[in-house]
């Protein structure tokens, strides 16, 4: 097994190289992009759920000094290709095909839906201007949950659909669905259901576009998880020549998914810079970011379980419910993945799915940080009901069910070998860890007292990016592709299409290339965000460590062995016998000999060689994911509740995590931490909350909560040794993780503190006062 | 969200403060810390042709002591009062209520006369003022008037404060010997407003309650004394059971608000929740107070200081 | 418009502002100081934290015009000459940030604390820094920094 050459830099919490620009506030995030004579744009924005338009008079709003430009729904129709949202174009998703335009031409369908946009010479300007433009609505009634959606007489969204069935109802199967129910000793049935709430990454959305009439080039400065897809789709919308749209990012401020592509206002905003003819910058502030950027996991779901009086899930049967809201994105995908995954790490063996999403008059639903999460939300609370049901303790059913590691690898009932899963060492890690007696001691103590704690358990695996599959796994995401060079001044450039938004690839990829290739870590660069020099790429599915970690690794090795071909002839010695160390390239043995690699470079670059000599020191290389793996875990938590005004502190919370061989600890724990906070954000205070008429009630940080350094505790991490599967790849990612498993993990917490009272948990949103609606529902019973 | 046009004007007097007012009345706002004022003109809830910004009229800052009662100037900084020692000798419901308004950098701009001329009955000063009795001191064209607390809150965001009037002063009553005070709320995170929260104080004369101060914030448009329970706690020991009933007389008229934070049920319920929590850290408070007179009498009856 | 005088890290700028122009729009777009961020521009998230007269205040919460006469400190100004802070070096060390977006607020609020509370220990820290919204660290990452910076202060 090929060996890392040096392994000084992986493995180790080296220094990120973005800090420097990061904390003396030299970052250059969308928002601090200047360009001459650059305009700025606001968006009037649709008060109405769901509307008709009947007119857009903008006359006041030219007439303001200041305003340069006023475009409505029909002036971008004419000067764009009508197409679809370009995530869901690019991962496709069945069912019926929605009309979509960038601004609302006939119909408002969502409170924030986007009608005109105003182009004015500051943003303060362009927001006067949006209050001068009147618009003619006409009130249609709303349709505001799945439930209206779903009734055969709620008007319809669109009309090229028809009814708000976007996509229609299918149901598979999985083992013998029938036969495991109807010989099971007890069916259990439940309605569980997880709330509507969003990413809100700090910086909101936003670019500034500008368009060059002379070369016909449109550059767009983006916030984005891939300038490649942008590019994609401001080329296609606005009917460019991909190779005249150039898209660039810098820094990016927080994205957990939802900037990926283009919305429909970056589009609409590019096609105004070109139709105005002068730059045009649109950063979203926080109420349209709550209002209008697009939510996530509204979803229902009806499961029974089938199990045995031993405590054994034999068999789920789940059906599920997705409000995909107003605006296709990608909603319709998640029922898929979600079906794909429910299993888990267990040895079910029956699972019957099915599933219908509809449209209604509510934001998009996009990507959120693990968009399938609630098949382990799901499946975590129903092992913790279970077990409540049979008497069993939550860490002894979870054992009893795990699916044994053998050879050949254990199969998911619904396909995928369960190989390199280390569920059962993390479960026991993590009980050990707590030391799951003495808390059960300190409980009972405790209660006595009239004071009500609680411990949660829940283990989860994420396909980051999943074995290697026979068949392969296609698609954009299916390869990382990276490009590699010796520069002239003997730095190690990596060129690659990830957009690193805090998951610090800037300097993980760069401890990678600094060990194979043989030089210090300040001695690699890597390049992003710009189209004209990255390959394609996209930042997201935790995906990264495995696929680009592996393109840079191999890549690395790849480009070192051309340089040393070429420093043969420069050194007359064989490529065999030399190797490069600490930056300097040396014939093995000989330290006299060592030049250093800028030597090595400058030379190649000199023209000195003939024709024969391969001076090009540049390297592209691809990276299917070699063998892949499965990252996962097992979280804890232990949580006290108030129960007399419902607050829940969580106490300690645990993680024995497996995400395959570390490249650097500090940025591995940081991703899981930031994804447990969310995860204790989405069970204790966020909501993305609309009333029974479809507006938004949570609409700025007052009303949307997010978490703050007093309410996410300590948050101890062990690492597990995993099991490696391919010869030198074996990092695997760990980005979506934490929010996965957190949700079931404190709800499951919250539930045992609850248990003298006799609380059920179906929900995963419990603000305060939601657990004493539960404790008094169950004490009245 | 910027902010919509809006004309600007800085008096450097109380009396150029007092024409602009009388001038613009309703269509002027005062801009004193500005952190609840900037954040509704960012949101353009609030639409005012013109905005008087007193932060430069140095004459209404300072805390001073005068026949039993303290005085602070409207335009005193949360954190100033904050770390008065005058405020938390002789004001110690108002020293306890300070730190739980928002968070430092608010309390940096925010004041006193501003937090309770805006009255946000969620907020922390007005439940304080109106469970001390405190005093409003407006000035106007026609002269000063002094406005106790139990007439200044009208309704939501809103006073008694005439349109061509400026708060100039808040005046809070000294607290006598034996005095306890606590302010608790339930709030979803710490710094934020409370869904509900209660200004708790309780005056003991041989042991036994002699006078009880309880007002909530949050549980209506305007803080709300709660004048059935302090009549029962006086003459009474203090125990759980008497809290309990005090409790259950604080909350029984009670019909507070319902949003996305908490049913009118559930205001009502941790409202009682805090009422026997508030008293009890206020009754140990006094205690703790008491035990510290004490000790000083002892140490100067020793010689020592 | 209404002319204004301030110093902004030492240096004096005389501007012409419109009176509803916020501090935090005036730092980042008439003086090009772009350290400081706008996360919500209704003064709950702490991004735009900036030091005015020795305080930590939220710069979406004040105009422009408030700041005449005052000296007033950002990101930019904690390390003019290229070399980082103490607290900035712990932050670097301890891995305190991801996205770098609340980053300079966090710095400027902790900055403040620090100097007033040199001794603060963990929950204090947590308390005082709970205005500002962090949406990728989960916070831990960022109060060891804060705590090293302490302990180093110490041993200066």
């Amino acid at each position: 097994m090929a060996q890392i050459a040096a392994e000084r830099y992986t493995g180790a919490s080296v220094k990120r190289a973005e800090d420097p620009r990061i904390l003396t506030g030299a970052g250059r995030y969308v928002g601090d992009i200047k360009l001459p004579g650059m305009l700025h744009a606001a968006f009037v924005r649709s008060p109405l759920a769901h509307g008709r338009v009947l007119a857009v008079d903008a006359s006041a709003a030219r007439a303001l000094p200041g305003v340069v430009a006023v475009l409505t729904g029909a002036d971008l129709e004419e000067m764009t290709i009508p197409g679809q949202d370009p995530l869901l174009a690019m991962m496709g998703g069945d069912g019926p095909v929605a009309e979509y335009t960038l601004l609302a031409t006939d119909k408002v369908r969502f409170v924030g839906d986007p009608v005109a946009l105003v182009v004015a010479e500051s943003r303060y300007l362009a927001e006067d201007g949006c209050e001068l433009v009147e618009v003619d609505y006409e009130d249609l009634p709303p349709v505001a949950n799945a439930a209206s959606a779903l009734d055969a007489g709620s008007p319809p969204l669109f009309a090229s659909v028809g009814d708000n069935i976007i996509g229609p109802h299918k149901r598979s199967e999985f083992g013998d669905v029938a036969g495991t129910f109807a010989g099971a000793d007890r069916v259990a049935e439940f309605h569980i259901d997880v709330h509507r709430h969003q990413n809100v990454p700090m910086e909101g959305r936003g670019c500034v576009a500008s368009y060059e009439a002379g070369s016909g080039v449109m550059t767009v400065h983006a916030a984005t998880q891939s300038v490649h897809v942008t590019r994609m789709a401001v080329a296609t919308r606005l009917g460019i020549d991909r190779d005249k749209v150039r898209v660039l990012a810098g820094d990016i401020g927080g994205s957990f998914g939802l900037k990926i592509g283009a919305s429909r206002e970056e589009l609409a905003v590019a096609a105004a810079a070109r139709a105005v003819g002068r730059p045009v910058k649109w950063v979203e502030d926080r109420s349209e970011n709550l209002t209008a950027s697009g939510h996530a996991r509204e979803e229902s779901f009806d499961v029974r379980a089938a199990v045995s009086d031993d405590g054994d899930l034999l068999g789920l049967d789940v059906r599920m419910v997705i409000d995909t809201g107003a605006y296709p994105v990608m909603g319709t995908m998640v029922p898929g993945i979600i079906e794909a995954m429910l299993p888990g790490p267990y040895k079910l063996t029956a699972l019957g799915f099915e599933s219908t999403a509809v449209t209604t008059n509510k934001a998009s639903y996009v990507a959120y940080r693990g968009p399938w999460a609630s098949e382990t939300f799901v499946r975590e609370r129903v092992l913790d009901l279970v077990a409540k049901d049979l008497g069993l303790d939550p860490l002894e059913i979870r054992l009893r069910n795990v699916a044994p590691s053998t050879r050949p690898p254990f199969l998911m009932v619904t396909g995928r070998p369960l190989i390199g899963v280390t569920t059962r060492e993390s479960l026991e890690r993590v009980a050990e860890l707590v030391d799951l007696p003495a808390f059960r001691r300190r409980q009972a103590e405790a209660r006595v007292q009239g004071r009500y704690l609680g411990i949660g358990l829940a283990t989860f695996i994420e396909a980051a990016p999943g074995p290697r599959s026979a068949e392969g796994s296609g698609g954009p995401m299916g390869m990382e592709y990276m490009r590699l060079r010796l520069a002239e001044d003997g730095v190690v450039t990596l060129f690659t299409g990830q957009m690193p938004h805090g998951q610090g690839h800037q300097t993980t990829l760069a401890q990678i290339a600094a060990d194979e290739f043989g030089v210090p870590f300040e001695q690699v660069r890597v390049v992003i965000g710009d189209t004209d020099v990255v390959p394609f790429g996209l930042t997201g599915g935790s995906r990264s460590a495995t696929m680009t970690g592996g393109v840079a690794l191999h890549g690395a090795r790849q480009l070192k062995a051309k340089v040393l071909d070429f420093a043969a002839l420069l050194m007359e010695a064989s490529a065999l016998d030399l190797e490069i160390t600490d930056g300097q390239v040396l014939v093995r043995g000989d330290p006299d000999s060592a030049i250093p690699v800028e030597e090595v470079a400058r030379q190649a670059a000199s023209g000195h060689f003939d024709a024969d000599a391969d001076t090009n020191l540049e390297v592209e290389a691809s990276f299917d994911g070699g063998e892949g793996g499965w990252s996962g875990g097992s979280h804890c938590a232990i949580v006290e509740v108030d129960v007399e005004t419902g607050l829940v502190k969580v106490e300690r919370y645990v993680a024995a995590e497996d995400c395959g061989a570390l490249i650097n600890p500090a940025v591995v724990e940081g991703q899981i931490r930031g994804g447990i906070a969310q995860g204790i954000g989405a069970v204790l205070l966020e909501r993305s909350a609309y009333d029974s008429g479809g507006n938004y009630q949570s609409a700025t940080f007052m009303d949307y909560l997010l978490p703050t350094a007093c309410d996410v505790p300590r948050i101890e991490i062990e690492h597990l040794e995993t099991v490696p599967l391919d010869a030198d790849v074996n990092f695997r990612g760990v980005g979506e993780g934490g929010l996965i498993v957190a949700p079931p993990t404190l709800v499951n917490a919250i539930e045992d503190a609850l248990t003298p009272f006799g609380v059920r948990i179906y929900e995963q949103h419990l603000p305060p006062a939601r657990i004493l609606e539960l404790i008094a529902a169950a004490q009245s019973g | 969200m910027k902010l919509p046009y809006v004309d600007y004007e800085a008096p450097e007097t109380v009396a150029e403060a007092v024409d602009l007012l009388a001038e613009h009345q309703d269509e002027a706002s005062v801009l004193a810390g500005g952190q609840s004022l900037i954040p509704l003109l960012a949101l353009r809830l609030a639409r005012p042709a013109l905005l008087i910004d007193i932060n430069g009229l140095g004459e209404l800052s300072g805390v001073s002591a005068a026949d039993g009662w303290i005085a602070i100037g409207a335009m005193t900084r949360e954190y100033v009062a904050e770390e008065s020692q005058l405020v938390a000798d002789a004001v110690p419901l108002l020293a306890a209520a300070l730190p739980l308004i928002g968070h430092e950098a608010i309390r940096s701009r925010g004041t006193i006369g501003g937090s309770l001329a805006h009255a946000d009955p969620a907020a922390e000063l007005p439940a304080v003022a109106l469970a001390l009795g405190a005093e409003f001191v407006v000035r106007g064209r026609s002269g000063e008037r002094v406005i106790p607390a139990a007439e200044w809150f009208e309704g939501y965001l809103a006073t008694s404060r005439r349109p061509d009037e400026i708060l100039v002063e808040v005046r809070f009553p000294a607290a006598g010997p034996d005095t306890g005070a606590a302010f608790q709320e339930v709030a979803r995170r710490h710094g934020d407003f409370a869904i509900v929260g209660l200004a708790a104080s309780l005056s003991f004369t041989d042991g036994a309650i002699s006078d009880t101060r309880l007002a909530f914030s949050g549980v209506a448009d305007v803080p709300v004394r709660a004048a059935d329970a302090e009549e029962f706690l006086a003459g009474e020991r203090p125990s759980p059971e008497v809290f309990e009933e005090a409790a259950r007389r604080a909350t029984a008229g009670l019909d507070p608000p319902a949003d996305l934070h908490g049913s009118a049920e559930y205001r009502k319920k941790i409202a009682a929740t805090l009422v026997r929590r508030g008293l009890q850290a206020a009754a140990d408070s006094a205690r703790q107070d008491s035990a510290r007179q004490d000790s000083a009498h002892q140490d100067s009856a020793h010689g020592r200081q | 418009m209404v002319d204004i005088t301030v110093r902004v890290n030492g240096a004096t700028h005389t501007n012409s502002v419109e009176a509803r122009t916020t501090l935090s729009d005036f730092l980042r777009d008439d003086l090009d100081l772009t350290g400081t961020h706008v996360g919500c521009e209704h003064g709950v998230c702490g991004a735009c934290t900036v030091i005015v007269d020795g305080r930590a205040v939220r710069s979406c919460l004040m105009l422009a015009v408030q700041a005449a006469g005052s000296e007033v400190t950002t990101v930019e100004g904690l390390a003019p000459d290229g070399s980082l802070g103490t607290l900035q070096q712990a932050m670097w060390d301890s891995h305190s940030f991801q996205c770098g977006f609340c980053t300079p607020g966090f710095i400027m609020q902790a900055t403040a604390f620090l100097s007033a509370h040199p001794d603060a220990g963990e929950q204090e820290i947590r308390e005082a820094l709970s205005g500002n919204i962090c949406r990728c660290t989960g916070y831990q990452s960022i109060i060891d920094g804060v705590l090293l910076a302490a302990r180093r202060s110490h041993t200066d």
